[in-house]
């Protein structure tokens, strides 16, 4: 489970996160909206302790990691598999060795172990044939494919999603949402996904947080979204798709 | 009504306008003296991490081979480059110089203990700044804003360990054999423009050069080259992983890191000479 405990967060002097307090059990996807730069993605660097809050407690498991080191916080964040906005791959590795990377840097598997891993990802994504290819080569569903394997390949117990669907087709987009759907219902994987696109959430998610200038102004189950009377809600209700 | 006001104001803010402006600037001051500080503290946080790291090198060696292939081998053509035109220039100058007091004789020594303590390692130094600090910035930077920096540290992996550890150790293991290239193409070209350029006797040249050499003059030069890999890799890498705001903020932590480690092997080269020259 993974909490924030009223979490303020400021760069110089630009108040990003106000208080935020939210909570994302085991098993279920949680959906975080809100327009671009109000600091979604910023919750999840948070959540893996990327960064540091000013105020506020981060709790993964029970375990408080606010003012952990970045050594203590190699094993929380293995429960923590993350897909970033960009897929951010190392691109000057291949498919296959960007699957792998996290085997060979922290598992001491054997390499025949490692290759027969990398290849169920590959499967899973789709992407036989690419194995040897750079991530340039591929196209954006492709890479977002990838990102995703890279990120399931140590098995977490959580995954987090940032824009899981941005600047991808209707196509690609639809398969990314049915793939989260399918994690959480096939392998019983918990994700938090944040987004801007309305759709998304009521697509996947079993819950949703609404981020309005650094504060959580709605935070329940999807379904009752609808029934929400704060004005941004109810503007973005009404066009589906956040300003950009 | 609102006019009287106006002008009754006027002379008022008139008054205080360079007050104000001592405030701002005041204001300004403090807080870049305080960001210099902080990004002092961050570097030398920065540094000390890669130098921790050091025992990591066993299990990234073959990073350390890549980055020694990058900053080693595929920078002798141009190290080979500068220094070969600067021994020539300096032969020819030196030389021009030396027979207006009959002593061209002298030529081999002078040129010898420029290139040994000074413009060898120096131009050397320079060269790998713009070379392999900005490969370092720009690749390092890119990986920053693209989220691939985080994403190591996403999935376990030291980014220090795994990036900047590997270029230090193959730095400080490839500007040596870098320096004495310089140092050999430099003499050799001074040897090749004294023959043919001023009609000096290879043997008279060279008789000037080795008997004069003292160990001082190598240890000067030779003591340079450590600590220039540890100026140009520290910053440029700094540079990148503090690389914000899309590519224009790449090149400009680029340019920063160039700029940076240029100045910093000019001072850096002034004073290891005097002390080395003050305490041999």
């Amino acid at each position: 489970m993974i909490e924030l405990r009223n979490v303020s967060l400021k760069y110089g002097e630009r108040e990003i996160l106000k208080n935020v307090s939210l909570t994302i059990k085991d098993n279920t996807i949680k959906a975080i909206l809100g327009p671009s730069g109000v600091g979604k993605s910023t919750i999840l660097k948070l959540m893996l302790g990327l960064i540091k809050p000013n105020s506020g407690q981060v709790i993964i498991d029970g375990t408080d990691i606010t003012c952990m080191k970045e050594r203590s916080l190699y094993s929380i964040r293995r429960k923590m598999g993350m897909v970033f906005q960009g897929n951010a791959l190392f691109d000057s590795l291949t498919i296959s060795q960007n699957l792998g990377f996290f085997l060979r840097e922290n598992m001491k598997l054997p390499e025949a172990e490692i290759s027969q891993k990398v290849a169920e990802q590959i499967q899973f994504a789709g992407l036989e044939g690419y194995e040897d290819q750079l991530p340039e080569s591929l196209s954006g569903g492709m890479r977002r494919r990838v990102a995703i394997g890279r990120a399931l390949i140590f098995k977490p117990h959580m995954i987090l999603f940032d824009e899981p669907t941005a600047g991808l087709d209707p196509v690609s987009s639809k398969k990314i949402l049915s793939l989260i759907s399918s994690l959480r219902n096939h392998n019983n994987l918990g994700a938090v996904i944040v987004t801007h696109i309305i759709d998304d959430v009521f697509h996947v998610a079993d819950s949703v947080a609404v981020l309005y200038q650094g504060e959580i102004i709605f935070d329940d189950v999807t379904e009752k979204l609808h029934e929400a009377d704060h004005p941004f809600i109810r503007s973005i209700l009404s066009d589906k798709i956040l300003e950009l | 009504m609102k006019t009287e006001h106006s002008k009754a104001s006027a002379p008022h803010l008139t008054l205080f306008m360079p007050l104000i402006f001592i405030r701002s600037l005041e204001k300004k001051l403090l807080l870049q003296l305080k960001n210099f500080f902080l990004t002092m503290q961050e570097f030398f946080l920065f540094s000390l991490r890669s130098f921790v790291a050091f025992p990591k090198m066993v299990r990234y060696w073959r990073d350390v081979l890549d980055q020694a292939t990058i900053c080693g081998t595929d920078s002798i053509p141009i190290v080979l480059v500068s220094a070969i035109s600067i021994g020539a220039l300096l032969a020819i100058e030196v030389g021009n110089l030396l027979e207006d007091f009959g002593a061209k004789t002298m030529l081999g020594r002078s040129t010898a203990l420029s290139v040994i303590r000074e413009l060898g390692p120096l131009l050397m130094g320079l060269m790998l700044s713009a070379r392999f600090g900005s490969r370092n910035g720009a690749e390092l930077g890119a990986m920053q804003i693209s989220e691939q920096i985080d994403a190591l540290r996403a999935f376990g992996t030291d980014p220090i360990a795994k990036l900047v550890m590997p270029r230090l150790v193959a730095a400080l293991i490839m500007f040596l054999p870098l320096t004495a290239l310089s140092d050999f193409a430099g003499l050799q070209s001074a040897a090749y423009m004294a023959e043919h350029y001023h009609r000096i006797d290879p043997g008279i040249f060279w008789n000037a050069v080795y008997p004069r050499l003292a160990p001082k003059d190598f240890v000067v030069g030779f003591l340079k080259a450590p600590v220039f890999a540890v100026i140009i890799t520290l910053v440029s890498c700094f540079n990148g992983f503090s690389a914000r705001g899309g590519t224009a903020g790449v090149g400009r932590s680029t340019i920063k890191g160039i700029v940076v480690s240029s100045g910093l092997v000019l001072i850096a080269n002034f004073y290891v000479s005097k002390i080395v020259l003050e305490n041999m």
